[in-house]
């Protein structure tokens, strides 16, 4: 019985809802102060992203007369549940490796498309046609990363000898081998396109369809939204600290190096985010369906090879 | 004070509306923006629609045919929400005041389907950039 | 950009001399030719040969369509076409003068040339001049509410 309120209490306050959402919005501030700093500019303070969402929850709700309202109220929430659920897992896993199953790496791939259908359902159902085009691109765009991202998971089951479990993928760090390093760079691009920042903002790009997919949302639920963004901040590049870089530690020099980590990912999506334009839709699904499946399809051939022949460092 | 009233004036976001301007005072707006001025240090943020804004930066001296969709845009606005009159022209008309097409400045507009609107004006033909910063921040400290 | 309307059998290459001569072959259907400057030449006639002075200005000539005006003289309207003969820089002006001020109706000129549409329109809104084989001569500048049959830019409006 007890196990009741332990678990609400680990998804909604630590590690799960609170806590997610807390580091979720200092790394949205961090972004936007970085970004601020390489265009030689102060930047926002650090309460910016709280009282953006305080200031959210505080104005009215307006709903267009002719959107789907069911679609319309859920498809926020249920992307928000994606996310939390992600977070909290990974953060279970870390915490405490040895409990029995709290998820594995398929989980959390399935978990991971939860909010970006939620966007999409979100923004169909908003009757704009700003929105719909948005909805469009989104659907477009989640088609071609998809693929390349389990491949470059599929690249670390390999390299790990076909473990599923995320305590036991984190032991090993395959970045330190080619195919790694090859899968880890498609991965950190694939992230950049789900967290849907520059070059891969598409959907939500401000200038051409004048901010596109959440065009129609205003108030609590534009707030809901923003706080999914900065949730997806938190859980995403932990993710692929833990599969690929060899997880984050609890305690001591593990904990800092895994801090390390994580700022080093954060930093990656950054650099990249503020030195590159904005693609085509098309440009993106030839990069992702091309560029990106040829060097997968590369790393697997060669961690089967290295797996095989017993070559660790391939 | 006002939980939502201070969250506003610390996270201002903006949407901008011509209502029938020469263009000048748009650009000046649109050179705001830019990371020169850096206005994000204010919390300050364009958006692309006016259902997730905050401030209203209308330019231009109301047109009787802008008339309306202005009105139409500040009732898309989720409330609680300010309107900054940019410019000479839609502070109060300016040269134009006896063109036939002419239906009153911005606030007259604004008032007749919200008489407590909140109005701020920031003149000038154009203003610059920081005129406009300085109206901005000096509005929201008087909210 | 002079390839893009000009083919090698309709107009030739000229420069000022040879444009001023040829511009005496229309002679006929003006009333008379004005040189402001060197490169200002404004060509007048009345309503009824603006379509044919149009027609061998864009098409013998070649010359690019500018812009068009709309004018409320004293005892008659003016329709201006204005032109530029990009090889030497040189600007033509045809003056058309209405003369009927009650019903003022001009030649349309877009069977020729399609870019004077959105102008002949915008003339139409505000100055009340008919353009007649007009496609399609709607409001354009004025509001939609604005009470049909009154032209602001008329000097005779309170």
């Amino acid at each position: 019985m007890s196990e009741i309120p332990q678990s609400l209490f680990w998804i909604l306050i630590f590690p799960g809802f609170l806590f997610t959402v807390v580091l979720g919005l200092v790394a949205s501030w961090i972004v936007r102060k970085t970004s601020a700093l390489v265009q030689w500019r102060v930047g926002p303070p650090l309460y910016q992203p709280f009282v953006d969402v305080m200031k959210l929850m505080g104005k009215e709700i307006l709903i267009p007369q002719d959107a789907q309202r069911t679609v319309f109220l859920a498809a926020p929430i249920v992307g928000l549940a994606g996310v939390l659920l992600l977070s909290t897992m990974l953060w279970r896993i870390t915490i405490d490796p040895t409990r029995p199953f709290v998820g594995d790496i398929i989980v959390a791939i399935y978990l991971m498309v939860l909010p970006s259908l939620a966007l999409i359902l979100g923004s169909s159902a908003s009757a704009s046609p700003h929105a719909a085009v948005g909805a469009s691109r989104e659907m477009k765009l989640v088609m071609s990363y998809e693929l390349p991202l389990v491949l470059a998971f599929v690249v670390v089951i390999i390299k790990t000898g076909g473990q599923i479990s995320l305590a036991a993928i984190a032991g090993h760090v395959p970045v330190f081998s080619v195919s790694g390093i090859l899968a880890f760079l498609v991965a950190l691009l694939c992230v950049q396109a789900k967290l849907g920042f520059v070059p891969f903002d598409i959907a939500e790009s401000d200038t051409e369809v004048a901010s596109g997919v959440i065009i129609e949302y205003s108030g609590a639920l534009l707030a809901i939204w923003k706080i999914m963004q900065a949730m997806m901040l938190v859980a995403l590049p932990l993710f692929l600290v833990m599969v690929f870089l060899g997880g984050f530690g609890t305690a001591g020099w593990p904990l800092v190096w895994g801090i390390g980590k994580y700022v080093l990912v954060l930093v990656l999506l950054i650099l990249i985010k503020n030195t590159n334009p904005r693609l085509r839709i098309d440009q993106a699904m030839k990069f992702f369906w091309g560029y990106c499946g040829l060097t997968l399809a590369i790393a697997v051939i060669l961690a089967a090879m290295g797996n095989f022949y017993h070559i660790g460092w391939l | 004070m006002n939980w939502k009233i201070w969250s506003l004036k610390k996270s201002p976001w903006v949407f901008h509306v011509n209502a029938g301007a020469c263009n000048n005072c748009d650009i000046e707006i649109v050179d705001l923006l830019t990371p020169k001025f850096d206005v994000e240090r204010f919390g300050i943020k364009l958006v692309g629609s006016p259902r997730q804004a905050d401030a209203l930066l209308v330019t231009g001296v109301g047109t009787r045919q802008a008339a309306k969709r202005l009105q139409e845009v500040y009732r898309q606005t989720p409330k609680p929400c300010v309107v900054f009159a940019i410019g000479a022209c839609a502070c109060g008309t300016g040269i134009f005041s006896n063109g036939y097409h002419v239906v009153g400045p911005v606030d007259r507009i604004i008032k007749e389907i919200d008489p407590n609107a909140i109005i701020a004006y920031v003149p000038g033909c154009p203003p610059k950039p920081e005129a406009m910063i300085s109206g901005v921040v000096k509005a929201l400290s008087a909210l | 950009m002079r390839d893009a309307y000009c083919d090698d059998n309709r107009c030739e290459i000229m420069n000022q001399e040879e444009l001023n001569n040829k511009l005496l072959e229309i002679k006929d259907k003006l009333t008379g030719i004005e040189r402001k400057s060197d490169k200002r030449i404004y060509l007048l006639c009345e309503v009824e040969n603006s379509y044919a002075v149009n027609k061998f200005l864009f098409e013998d000539v070649g010359c690019r369509f500018v812009i068009a005006t709309g004018i409320d003289s004293d005892n008659c309207f003016e329709v201006l076409y204005h032109y530029s003969y990009d090889e030497t820089g040189c600007v033509i002006t045809i003056k058309a003068f209405i003369r009927d001020r009650q019903k003022p109706a001009i030649q349309s000129l877009t069977p020729f040339l399609p870019a004077a549409e959105w102008i002949e329109r915008e003339i139409h809104d505000v100055l009340g001049i008919d353009f007649k084989n007009h496609p399609n001569l709607r409001r354009l500048i004025l509001a939609d509410d604005w009470p049909a049959g009154v032209y602001p830019l008329r000097k005779d409006l309170s």
